[in-house]
């Protein structure tokens, strides 16, 4: 790892902590819902970007680590910053379970996809059914703002909390990519077979990354729960937030370590400049924002197949010469 | 060249005129901002619409009467949030519509928006009335800030049960079997297990329960299960969507109970449904939220309704007399202050709205003389059955004798 891999994303995150100065509440809970994707596709990379593994489904990581955070408080009486933790050691125990059951069938590209997709439709039916997630009715985190229960009565300092997480996963990222599992992961990604001739443990890996994953994501889903302090089945296990960290990390550049973060903020960013700007040209416009979602992704597909990092990579080297 | 004398009497005009602005600006108080937070896109978007329209008209009507009197005529504003049908959505309007200025905000129709968006609220102090939203969690909560004009999931069930054995055993007990179709999820599963248990007390035997997902697109299988079991009565626990088509079904197969009784159904109490599918929907019984029908406001409302081309729901008056209902709290507060406006709530005895409930009256933000009716189609139109003091129509049941 570098200096060069992480400096410029660490100052980009050190601006975002500057926003509580000029940004009202509105803009800041905009940015951490934004900034709650960035990190939840940041788990997405690691298996997606870094491993090649396509998943459909990474809702089932994401709710689970949301619903974990709220059951434990709600049914446990544990406090929410242990519930975090047991949050995301579940989330890569579901991300190892489903790894092992897909990848010890040999499951690979659009197969694994579907497979995930599943897993996580399976779970979201399984949560509005079950008393234990409350059902259809949801559940609702009691408001009880304090350090202590991971809830606080500003928003600026939840918005640092989530910009530390993501910095730290941001550092992580670039330290795997760096290092030997980075190599690996790469390896399994450009030609699986060949990766295990060279005496690389494919399926080991492949948990690892898949396990990793699962809980970025999942902390990503305690940090909705805590910031929202409302889950139910469709928010928790629903397939927008899959949807949402696979655009994300396409759009900025899947398998780069700034990649989902710039993609979730870009996303977020021109969905919402878009619905301002039309509604002050044609009053408000139901919607623009997902149309501008499908847009941006066949754009991204057509003319930046590495992404906005991707892009911004090839510009510097067009310049360069 | 100047005319000296015009000019002098420009200068004094407008002096004048100067002097009188600070009458003019008490004359016109600044208007007082009431949120409306609807589902106005996705799966909820027909409910929305319904609810905004609701609320504009009850705002229009405000400010024909003169606006607010205790704030010297202030006129009452809307500012229209769209909860885009998801609760993350209607959590994030409610931050705008704080920015805003708002006083209250008064919507949210469905349980899981209304439940994000008043704890969203609950962060400023914010008021936040809710419209339809049922789940008993809404106002177990404890949250000052949250009120509801409606009745909840429970009240509006007991009431189902209580009427449903009432007009049983006014007709002569003609309805011993039962059986139950409901969708599985919140409203359905729920009443259905409630049914189930509370039923077989008043002596019906529930023949079967059977669930069905949302969205379904067939109901041949149920309509052939219903065709064996030959109920007295069937109670269908489903959204809009599903309830036609298991309606619809049911008339192509000739299957005819002796009565279809709904509760919080999306069909039985809609326009929509009566319109399209008449046949279908003719004799369907339903347990849900109405007006008043024969109160000259919700009269006058629903042809206001009927001229914009409107299908009539129930969102629209509940939403007429919530935003009525906050423009009165603001009244009684003196001033657009939200501590005193939940005060105004919490004590308030309001009678000024359209809905067959009474004065009202809060504890723990529910209004306790919040109450559901029975209606039923017949000729085309939905009439009120049941409670006999707001009724305009007497059962008809059993349909066939």
């Amino acid at each position: 790892m570098s200096a060069r891999d992480v400096l410029p994303g660490l100052m980009l995150l050190g601006l975002l902590a500057l926003a509580p100065l000029v940004a009202s509440n509105a803009a800041l809970n905009f940015l951490l819902s934004s900034l709650i994707v960035a990190l939840a596709a940041q788990g997405w990379n690691l298996l997606g970007g870094y491993a090649g593994q396509l998943s459909f489904g990474h809702a089932a990581f994401f709710g689970t680590g949301a619903y974990a955070t709220a059951i434990l408080q709600l049914r446990y009486g544990v406090n929410a910053w242990a519930g975090l933790a047991i949050g995301v050691a579940l989330g890569a125990l579901v991300g190892w379970a489903i790894g092992f059951l897909s990848f010890r069938a040999r499951l690979r590209g659009s197969y694994f996809a579907l497979v995930t997709l599943a897993f996580a439709e399976v779970l979201r039916i399984l949560a509005n059914a079950f008393d234990l997630t409350g059902g259809a009715a949801g559940l609702l985190i009691r408001m009880a703002p304090g350090a202590a229960n991971l809830q606080f009565p500003s928003r600026a300092t939840f918005l640092w909390l989530v910009l530390a997480v993501v910095a730290a996963v941001l550092l992580l990222t670039a330290w795997i990519a760096g290092g030997r599992l980075g190599a690996r992961l790469v390896a399994v990604r450009e030609n699986e077979d060949a990766a295990r001739a060279l005496g690389v443990d494919a399926l080991r890996t492949k948990l690892g990354a898949i396990a990793l994953s699962g809980a970025i994501t999942a902390a990503a889903g305690c940090l909705y729960a805590q910031n929202f302090l409302y889950l139910d089945a469709n928010i928790a296990y629903g397939t927008w937030i899959s949807v949402e960290v696979l655009i994300a990390c396409v759009l900025g550049g899947s398998g780069t370590v700034l990649g989902p973060v710039i993609g979730a903020l870009a996303l977020h960013g021109a969905g919402e400049a878009a619905k301002i700007a039309l509604a002050g040209i044609a009053g408000p416009v139901p919607g623009i924002d997902l149309v501008l979602f499908g847009a941006l992704l066949i754009l991204a597909v057509a003319f930046l197949p590495q992404g906005v990092m991707g892009g911004l990579r090839r510009a510097a080297r067009g310049l360069a010469r | 060249m100047t005319n000296p004398h015009v000019l002098r009497r420009a200068l004094l005009g407008a002096g004048a005129g100067l002097l009188a602005m600070p009458a003019v600006l008490r004359a016109q108080p600044a208007a007082v901002k009431i949120g409306v937070l609807q589902p106005l896109t996705g799966a909820l978007a027909q409910d929305g619409d319904l609810g905004r329209f609701g609320a504009e008209q009850a705002a229009a009507f405000i400010n024909a009467q003169g606006g607010l009197s205790a704030l010297g005529g202030a006129k009452v504003e809307l500012v229209v949030a769209d909860a885009r049908s998801n609760p993350e959505a209607g959590a994030q309007e409610v931050e705008k519509l704080q920015g805003e200025g708002v006083v209250a905000i008064v919507g949210g129709f469905a349980s899981p928006i209304c439940l994000a968006a008043s704890q969203a609220a609950a962060r400023y102090d914010l008021p936040y009335v809710v419209d339809v939203g049922v789940a008993d969690q809404i106002t177990s909560r404890g949250l000052a800030n949250t009120f509801r004009f409606a009745p909840g999931f429970g009240a509006v069930t007991t009431a189902a049960v209580d009427n449903l054995i009432r007009l049983n055993d006014g007709a002569g007990k003609p309805c011993k079997t039962v059986v139950l179709v409901h969708e599985d999820g919140l409203f359905g599963t729920g009443l259905a297990r409630l049914m189930a248990t509370e039923l077989p007390k008043h002596g019906f035997e529930v023949l079967e329960t059977i669930p069905h997902p949302t969205p379904a697109r067939d109901m041949n299988n149920i309509a052939l299960r219903l065709r064996s079991l030959r109920p007295d009565l069937l109670i269908p626990s489903s959204y809009y969507g599903e309830f036609v088509l298991l309606a619809r079904t049911m008339r192509q197969q000739r299957i005819r109970p002796k009565g279809i009784y709904a509760v919080l159904n999306g069909a039985a109490s809609n326009y929509r449904f009566v319109k399209e599918f008449p046949d279908a929907a003719l004799g369907v019984m339903d347990c849900n939220h109405w007006q008043d029908p024969k109160n000259a406001e919700a009269i006058a409302l629903k042809a206001a309704a009927d001229t914009a081309g409107k299908f009539w729901g129930y969102n629209i008056p509940l939403n007429y007399s919530c935003v009525k209902l906050v423009a009165d709290a603001v009244n009684r507060a003196g001033a657009a202050d939200r501590a005193k406006v939940i005060q105004a709530l919490a004590a308030s005895d309001y009678s000024g709205h359209i809905m067959p409930y009474g004065p009202t009256r809060f504890v723990n933000g529910q209004n306790q003389g919040a109450r559901p009716v029975n209606t039923q189609v017949q000729d085309g139109d939905i009439k009120v059955i049941f409670p006999a003091e707001v009724a305009n129509a007497q059962p008809v049941f059993p349909i066939q004798g």
